[in-house]
């Protein structure tokens, strides 16, 4: 079943920010309880780079957090004692939690996948090698097979390695949100039983935002299609939720069919249709990106 | 044994841009296949090659060039009919004085430069304003009236300034060179609101914005690549245009290009520049160029012989 991380608690954000700051309980309670109102599988903490106090801040966000609901957690900090902290403190009872992110680098991995391992819980294998954002498909694969090893070795199971392909705006790298397409493809095959996940909403990052719903809903199928099995969402969007959930089947079938080559015809569907096809087709690098695809 | 070449199948063309207006106005364009490509396809249009002049007196210019001009840099007039002697196909007019970070001139100077230098040749005029969205729609749209009848290529159209300047060429029926930073995103999206704003098809030219030899070169080739592949084999018809492609202030703006033998020991200045100049041109037409504005003649000479050799198989 696809799962949903829901990705507003976050220090960025303005009202949890300051909640946050002023160790005010309610604002992320209130959240937390929307959030899996609507139906989040796991929730993501994120407190960004938490240098000073980081420790002390995650330990109380995830008691505050699990004090209102028993879901997961993704512990979201570049701060690893923070994250150590967080990991402390999970309520077994809630699930594992879960480490965002281990990159593909030594020193982040030797560090923290025995950490994973420690606490019994999961994390997000971030494709990004030591030579940064991997060019292409197999780059990624190299980096995931890495991540896999690593974890391997650390005793932590599959199916708690989150493999993140790492999403690129499509308006400035459109060639790489092909590879990254193709390399969610490939997992079922090269990580059979390990989980995937991805930081969604970067697609459309720098794309008109009247757009970024039609990108963000559209990629979200495509990778559904080759085989994603969790993304990290706004969990207060109803309409990506509702595709996260499969509750858009005909659209999911149009976007795989376009995919697999079977195209619809293009004066049999309604605008919301060929407006998914067009942006599939955008997406695939069909056709080269500008900001008026959808008029073309 | 013959062997059979595999071909490429094209599904697309570039459109075929006629630029000036008489005897000496030409075609761009038309090419069915990726550059040189004969083999695979019609290459019906060679590219042409423009010089560049400025509506002032050149200052901190290169001695290389300095020398090759003599005293006909100190009048546009002059200047751009020693261009034509000097075999240009075209002539491209850059209004370095009115750059509103220089000399500031106004829109009264530029018209009357302007008309002065049309007047004065026959072969295609380009008018180039200095990028600043608001002053070159206050110089260049002036122009593009008071010569409506030449069919002029007016540039850079940037996308701050289209509207104003695509009415402009719509309304006097000149070509808008539509140019965007180095970015085939934005290249493609320029033309689509130009589209919209009505300029036709048979009008508009990409100027992909270029990064000289060993500032961003490779940068423009691999845009121009892209487009090029866009255009030709996936029927990106708003990529379908003929490339403008304006290297020459770019090349001579570098230090590499403009110091002296004193200050540099690159080689002999003369040919340091020039060469220079030529080899951004050769990658320029191996990307897809369609007009190339340098400033050097004997870098024209070169890129025409060059594009001979070429066509000739």
């Amino acid at each position: 079943m696809f799962r949903i991380i829901a990705e507003n608690i976050n220090v960025m954000y303005k009202t949890i920010g300051t909640a946050m700051k002023e160790r005010n309980k309610e604002p992320i309670q209130e959240m937390a309880e929307k959030l899996v109102a609507n139906g989040a599988d796991l929730l993501d903490i994120n407190l960004g780079p938490a240098r000073k106090g980081g420790e002390e801040l995650m330990a109380w966000v995830v008691e505050t957090v699990h004090a209102v609901c028993s879901k997961p957690l993704y512990l979201d900090t570049s701060n690893v004692a923070a994250i150590e902290a967080g990991l402390k403190v999970h309520k077994e009872s809630a699930g594992k939690a879960v480490i965002n992110s281990i990159s593909a680098r030594p020193e982040r991995m030797d560090k923290l996948w025995p950490l994973a391992a420690k606490y019994n819980a999961g994390a997000v294998a971030l494709v990004l090698g030591v030579d940064g954002i991997p060019r292409d498909a197999a780059e990624r694969a190299a980096n995931a097979a890495m991540l896999m090893a690593a974890a391997a070795d650390a005793g932590v199971s599959p199916e708690d390695v989150w493999i993140d392909p790492i999403v690129i705006p499509v308006n400035s790298q459109q060639q790489q949100v092909g590879y990254c397409t193709e390399f969610i493809g490939m997992l079922p095959e090269m990580a059979p039983g390990y989980s995937s996940t991805c930081g969604l909403s970067n697609v459309s990052n720098g794309s008109p935002e009247k757009l970024r719903p039609l990108l963000n809903q559209c990629y979200l199928m495509m990778l559904k299609h080759v085989g994603l099995t969790s993304a990290i969402l706004d969990g207060l969007d109803r309409e990506i939720l509702g595709i996260a959930r499969g509750e858009r089947a005909d659209l999911e079938k149009l976007i795989g069919d376009t995919m697999d080559g079977n195209p619809p015809d293009m004066s049999s569907l309604n605008e919301e249709q060929v407006s998914f096809v067009k942006t599939t087709n955008m997406i695939m690098g069909k056709t080269l990106y500008s900001d008026s695809w959808l008029d073309l | 044994m013959a062997v059979d070449l595999p071909k490429r199948a094209y599904s697309g063309a570039i459109r075929e841009i006629v630029v000036g207006k008489g005897d000496k106005s030409f075609c761009v364009g038309g090419e069915t296949a990726y550059p040189f490509y004969t083999f695979e396809g019609k290459i019906p249009n060679p590219p042409k090659f423009g010089l560049d002049i400025l509506d002032i007196e050149p200052e901190g210019w290169a001695g290389a060039l300095l020398e090759v001009y003599g005293d006909s840099v100190k009048n546009p007039v002059t200047w751009a009919k020693k261009c034509v002697e000097l075999g240009a196909d075209m002539v491209q007019l850059t209004l370095q004085g009115t750059d509103p970070n220089d000399k500031n001139l106004g829109a009264d100077h530029a018209v009357l430069v302007a008309k002065q230098v049309s007047e004065a040749i026959d072969v295609p005029l380009a008018i180039w304003g200095t990028a600043n969205a608001e002053k070159d729609v206050e110089v260049l749209r002036p122009i593009a009236e008071e010569l409506s009848d030449r069919r002029l290529l007016i540039g850079p159209v940037i996308e701050e300034n289209h509207k104003q300047l695509g009415a402009a060429c719509l309304a006097y029926k000149h070509v808008a060179i539509a140019s965007s930073p180095i970015d085939i995103n934005l290249a493609k999206q320029l033309n689509v609101l130009l589209s919209n704003l009505g300029v036709t098809d048979e009008n508009i030219l990409i100027d992909p914005t270029v990064g000289g030899l060993g500032y961003g070169l490779e940068y423009t080739y691999s845009v121009m690549e892209r487009a090029r592949m866009a255009a030709l084999t996936q029927q990106d018809d708003k990529l379908q245009f003929p490339i403008y492609c304006n290297l020459g202030i770019e090349v001579w703006k570098t230090k590499e290009a403009k110091l002296p033998d004193s200050e540099m020991n690159l080689g002999e200045h003369k040919q340091r520049g020039v060469l220079m100049e030529a080899i951004t041109t050769s990658s320029l037409l191996a990307s897809g160029a369609d007009i190339l504005i340098v400033r050097h003649p004997d870098t024209m000479k070169l890129g025409k012989q060059l594009v001979a050799e070429m066509l000739a198989g």
